[in-house]
């Protein structure tokens, strides 16, 4: 795929777990770690928001495009 | 309140049933024990239903009287995560979550009684496929052999339910 979800990259630097980041951001740890893996089929403005607003970061620190060899 | 509904429908059925056989006791012996097998068969059904030990009598392709269909759908998850992912769909679905079982990588669910069904069993299984998984879905009836629809519709509300849970 060639959208890569850096969210675990993210959450290392914040030294924040994915508990407590589904705590704050009212996403359950089983979705954040499907996200986390890239395995999501869409992620929702909101949900984007929630997550920048608790990791205060950008959508770009968590989303990275990488064009595709094929 | 779907407790209530439970308790009323025994209620119920006991009622008829326990005027029914001892109307026909003193007259019709063999009417009666033909009825009482048969009232037994359905409570022993309805006592064993919550419990995946009893999944191969429901799923058996020999018992005739359950109507069951099955289908199978390839995830791009992990196993273990797409375990946890069915059991939270079905938490916050319609059907009722009954009995899980992560050593076999098993989920029970049972649907909701409607005029057309007793409630239907919904049995999950998940195998591993590389870095991907496999969900074995099999839809039973409780105590029919016809489910008039209600199978089928299981099968796609779950899939579509499972669909939609992964825009998080």
């Amino acid at each position: 795929m060639s959208i890569i979800v850096n969210l675990d990259v993210v959450l290392a630097r914040r030294k924040l777990k994915l508990k407590e980041l589904s705590e704050m951001v009212g996403v359950s740890t089983v979705n954040l770690s499907i996200l986390k893996q890239g395995k999501v089929k869409a992620i929702r403005f909101s949900t984007l928001n929630a997550i920048c607003l608790a990791l205060d970061c950008q959508p770009g620190d968590i989303l990275e495009f990488v064009e595709d060899e094929n | 309140m779907k407790n209530l509904k439970h308790i009323a429908a025994f209620i119920a059925i006991g009622f008829v049933a326990g005027g029914i056989t001892y109307l026909l006791k003193p007259y019709y012996p063999i009417k009666f024990i033909v009825l009482f097998l048969f009232i037994g068969f359905f409570i022993v059904n309805i006592l064993i239903r919550k419990s995946l030990i009893f999944k191969k009598y429901f799923t058996s392709q020999y018992n005739f009287l359950t109507s069951k269909i099955e289908s199978k759908h390839t995830y791009d998850i992990p196993i273990d995560l797409m375990f946890e992912k069915a059991i939270e769909v079905i938490s916050n679905s319609q059907f009722k979550l009954v009995d899980t079982n992560k050593e076999t990588m098993e989920v029970l669910a049972i649907s909701k009684i409607s005029f057309k069904s007793w409630g239907e069993n919904i049995y999950l299984r998940f195998e591993p496929n590389g870095d991907k998984s496999i969900m074995y879905f099999c839809s039973t009836t409780l105590f029919q052999s016809y489910s008039w629809g209600k199978n089928e519709s299981n099968n796609s509300v779950l899939f579509n339910e499972i669909e939609a849970s992964l825009t998080v």
